[in-house]
């Protein structure tokens, strides 16, 4: 079991035909959660808030990393095309219009991972050098 | 007569009925060249008139629309406002709640932990202690001291909520917005303030370019003047200064209806539909503006529709009334054409039918319109007028021999001649055949009715070229006037016809002026020609026989065959007055063959005996000596009647001799080669060379009166005398004096040696029932 995540973390970097020196993230959900993988669009769709429900009808509960990370701008980038600051105009726009509101936002990988244990329809991001057991990675198509 | 309204040789009557001048009082309108271009311009009237009035529509429509859209967005941007402010308040009430409870350490954790804050993805929210230092922060990066900020300073006094003027943030890039809460020590006294900065672009992010375009406005604006934050397109702006009782009408604030205004925008010089409010819980209002420009494009583009539809239309109704106008104005001009060719047509069979073909003068019918036309008018006037009836003379002759081409040629050029010779007011008219009549009518005085007619005779005896030679041609005319002559038309043309009778007898080229003693009793003449065909059927010719006698026995050897004509009513006409008019039509050849088949019979029947024998003698006309058929006939007659040939003898003239000489030698020939005899008649008369007349063969000469008359003159007129009758013995074996009249004339005949002679010494003609047997 330890060593698919990693497999699959390439997956998902080769599929999105992005390499980035400092650190790769990787899309994850709490090891309850029956769910291996997502399309990139399903993805987006639950951190823009256009979804509030997984593929198989359980609610959803995305969890969005510090606003201005490293991690937060390369996240979008992979999922939604959009850089951090058209994330931003977006969830301005959402918010003042009354429409929607943005991801609960936890501190770091850690406090991540803590909040995905916590919540077994939670999902986030993270450092793949942080993936552990207590996460499970899943697979991001396109 | 044919006065000022007809000239000479065109038809009075036939004048071309005029359209009426007067038309109905619209009529005009009916024409093509007026109708289609009126019908045009009302047409282009009503499209253009409509065009500009879906226009105008279109843009009233659109500024209505704009004034609406401007309207809503300004209370949904209102309501947008209202409502983030509102959460802001209620996040800063929240912190200085959790800051009373658990102090500035615990109190943002505390609240972030139970999902209270507002998204620290945009909003930052800070504490400070009373001195302004950052003591709390949703943020790590937010140290430092706040104290003169202008929400800090705000709140030391104040309880509510405080706007803070834009900030540039950290990155340069844009501006904050930082509104402010007082916070307070568990006694009341300042604590510091609870502070919430967000990017001021987030109170424009309710922008939406579909909806405003690229000029649109959206502003956040202080009672201070100064813009919070303004939105137009993509350009977001804080700080921006206005005066806001301009911007913000105090009075005309309303809860239902926002006043819109169309003006330029101070602050960026954009014509807009603008609307603004303010907030009543805040010290802020909100500016929402439509660019003019923009919300038109719309009615623009289809005004400029609608323009182009109406042009295209308008050059497609021009092309359709212009082609329709051409149509018309073709069928009209066509009508017109139509009418023009059957008037021209109706014309045209009108002087057809009053004109002759061949020479285009006045024809019978017409000349008998303008005669009495005149005669009116002279009998109104009381003036005179007078007809002239020509006729050519011999005009058959040509028309014989050269053909009828060359004889209509011939009546055409003396159709012009008579034109020329005549006033323009005088009518000259062509009745057929080769009669003309001339009238002239303010006639006139005898003189002026002489020099005409002398001109007259003058321009047609110029000579013509017919068949490529030259001719002369004479005519004769008769005149009869009115009203000395006759008084009605029928009179006139019959006197003037009688008239020229006796001009025809009077020797031809000449003009006779009726007499009405002597022509009347001549009326019979104008039926001669008639009477002439009739005589051979009704047997009106009879033969008279005038002895020849040798003047040396004294014994008949000879009769000249004299032709008699004793007309029903005239009596006896000589054969000089019927003659000429007998071999001019020709009459003279069955009148001749009639003689001749007489004179054989009688001949045979009154042969007194074998010894003794008694010629008979026929004179043949230039007529019947070119006549084809004449050995031939002559030859049936000597075979049908069984006369000796030698018994009969022809006489011919000199001058008929001397006509066709080769063609007469032969003929002559030829007759003698019958049996017949030949003699010359009235030799001597003209002189005839010799040497001409030798070529003929003779069997008698007949010495002309004249000649023997003259004998009695004189002694040199005898030795003429004598001279004749030895040229005439050089001529034939038997010479014949004619004429003689007196013993004194025998005598000297006998002396001269003159054979045998005739006149009335000897006898005068007698009819063949006093002839002894």
């Amino acid at each position: 079991m330890s060593t698919w995540p990693r497999r699959f973390a390439t997956v998902l970097l080769l599929a999105l035909g992005s390499a980035t020196a400092a650190a790769d993230v990787v899309v994850v959900v709490s090891p309850e959660n029956p769910l291996s993988s997502l399309t990139r669009r399903q993805v987006a769709d639950i951190f823009l808030g256009k979804s509030q429900r997984f593929p198989d009808g359980r609610s959803a509960v995305p969890l969005d990393q510090a606003a201005g990370s490293a991690a937060q701008a390369q996240f979008y980038q992979l999922v939604s095309d959009k850089r951090a600051t058209e994330i931003k105009a977006y969830w301005a726009k959402m918010i003042f219009t009354g429409r929607g509101q943005p991801p609960a936002a936890v501190g770091d990988d850690a406090q991540m991972k803590q909040a995905l244990a916590a919540d077994p329809n939670a999902i986030g991001y993270l450092d793949q050098q942080a993936v552990d057991a207590s996460v499970k990675v899943l697979s991001v198509s396109e | 007569m044919n006065g000022p309204e007809t000239a000479p040789g065109t038809p009075g009557t036939a004048q071309a009925p005029r359209p009426s001048p007067r038309r109905p009082r619209w009529g005009h309108l009916s024409e093509p060249r007026v109708l289609f271009p009126l019908l045009s311009v009302l047409l282009l009237g009503v499209l253009w008139t409509a065009t500009v009035g879906l226009m105008r529509q279109e843009y009233a429509n659109s500024r209505a629309a704009a004034i609406a859209a401007t309207q809503k967005i300004t209370e949904t941007y209102e309501a947008q406002i209202v409502r983030s402010l509102r959460e802001i308040d209620r996040t800063l009430g929240a912190v200085a709640y959790a800051y009373s409870l658990r102090g500035s350490r615990l109190a943002l954790p505390e609240l972030n932990g139970r999902g209270l804050l507002l998204p620290p993805f945009l909003f930052t929210i800070s504490i400070t202690d009373r001195d302004g230092n950052l003591i709390a922060s949703t943020r790590d990066d937010q140290t430092g001291n706040v104290a003169d900020a202008d929400y800090f300073q705000a709140q030391q006094g104040g309880t509510v909520l405080a706007a803070g003027l834009p900030i540039p943030d950290a990155q340069g890039s844009g501006q904050v917005l930082s509104f402010s809460r007082r916070l307070e020590e568990p006694d009341g006294g300042f604590a510091g303030v609870a502070v919430v900065s967000v990017d001021a672009s987030y109170f424009v992010s309710g922008y939406e370019p579909t909806a405003m375009g690229e000029q649109g406005f959206l502003g956040l604006l202080g009672h201070d003047g100064i813009f919070r934050v303004t939105r137009s397109g993509e350009a977001i702006t804080s700080g921006t200064r206005v005066s806001y009782d301009q911007v913000v009408s105090q009075g005309s604030d309303d809860l239902d209806m926002t006043p819109v205004t169309l003006a330029v925008n101070p602050w960026d010089g954009v014509r807009r539909y603008t609307a603004a409010r303010a907030l009543f819980e805040f010290p802020l209002a909100v500016v929402v503006g439509l660019s003019a420009d923009e919300q038109l494009i719309p009615a623009r583009t289809q005004a400029r529709r609608y323009w182009q539809r109406s042009a295209a239309a308008s050059v497609a109704l021009l092309g359709v009334m212009a082609l329709l106008g051409r149509l018309s104005w073709q069928l009209q001009q066509s009508r017109q054409r139509e009418a023009q060719e059957q008037i021209e047509h109706a014309k045209r069979v009108e002087y057809m039918a009053h004109h002759d073909n061949l020479t285009g003068l006045p024809n019978r019918g017409f000349f008998s319109e303008l005669l009495n036309q005149s005669l009116a008018a002279a009998k109104r006037y009381q003036h005179e007028l007078a007809v002239l009836f020509l006729d050519l003379d011999r005009f058959k002759l040509i028309n014989d021999t050269l053909g009828h081409d060359a004889g209509d040629d011939l009546l055409k050029q003396v159709a012009t001649r008579l034109s020329s010779a005549v006033r323009e007011s005088d009518v000259v008219s062509r009745l057929g055949g080769d009669e003309f009549v001339v009238l002239l009518p303010e006639q006139c005085d005898e003189a002026s009715l002489i020099a005409v007619a002398q001109r007259i005779l003058e321009a047609v005896g110029k000579p013509y070229v017919l068949a490529g030679n030259e001719f002369r041609v004479t005519v004769s005319i008769g005149i009869s006037r009115y009203p000395d002559d006759a008084e009605d038309e029928q009179s006139l043309l019959k006197n003037a016809d009688i008239a020229m009778y006796r001009a025809k007898e009077s020797g031809r080229n000449n003009f006779q002026i009726y007499r009405a003693e002597t022509d009347a009793l001549s009326l019979e003449r104008l039926n001669l020609e008639a009477a002439l065909r009739l005589a051979l059927e009704r047997q009106e010719f009879s033969v008279y026989y005038q002895d020849q006698l040798d003047l040396g026995s004294g014994e008949v050897t000879g009769m000249e065959a004299l032709l008699r004509w004793r007309h029903p009513q005239l009596g006896l006409v000589l054969p000089r007055q019927f003659l000429p008019l007998a071999e001019e039509t020709g009459l003279i050849l069955p009148i001749g063959k009639w003689v001749m088949e007489t004179v054989c019979r009688d001949c045979v029947a009154q042969q007194p005996s074998e010894d003794r024998r008694v010629t008979r003698i026929v004179n043949l006309s230039a007529r019947q000596l070119a006549d084809d058929h004449l050995l031939r006939d002559l030859s049936d007659i000597l075979r049908r009647t069984g006369i000796d040939p030698s018994l009969l003898e022809v006489g011919i003239t000199e001058e008929v001799l001397l006509k066709d000489m080769p063609r007469v030698v032969e003929i002559l020939a030829d007759i003698r080669a019958l049996g017949v005899r030949v003699a010359i008649d009235n030799f001597g008369a003209s002189y005839s060379s010799l040497s001409t007349l030798r070529q003929f063969r003779f069997d008698t000469v007949n010495i002309d009166r004249s000649v023997i008359r003259d004998a009695a003159h004189s002694a040199e007129d005898r030795r003429l005398t004598e001279a004749t009758i030895a040229m005439g013995k050089r001529l034939a074996f038997t010479v014949v004096a004619e004429g003689v009249e007196t013993e004194e004339q025998a005598t000297f005949l006998r002396a001269a040696s003159c054979d045998k002679a005739q006149g009335f010494l000897f006898g005068h003609p007698q009819p063949r029932e006093q002839l002894p047997v």
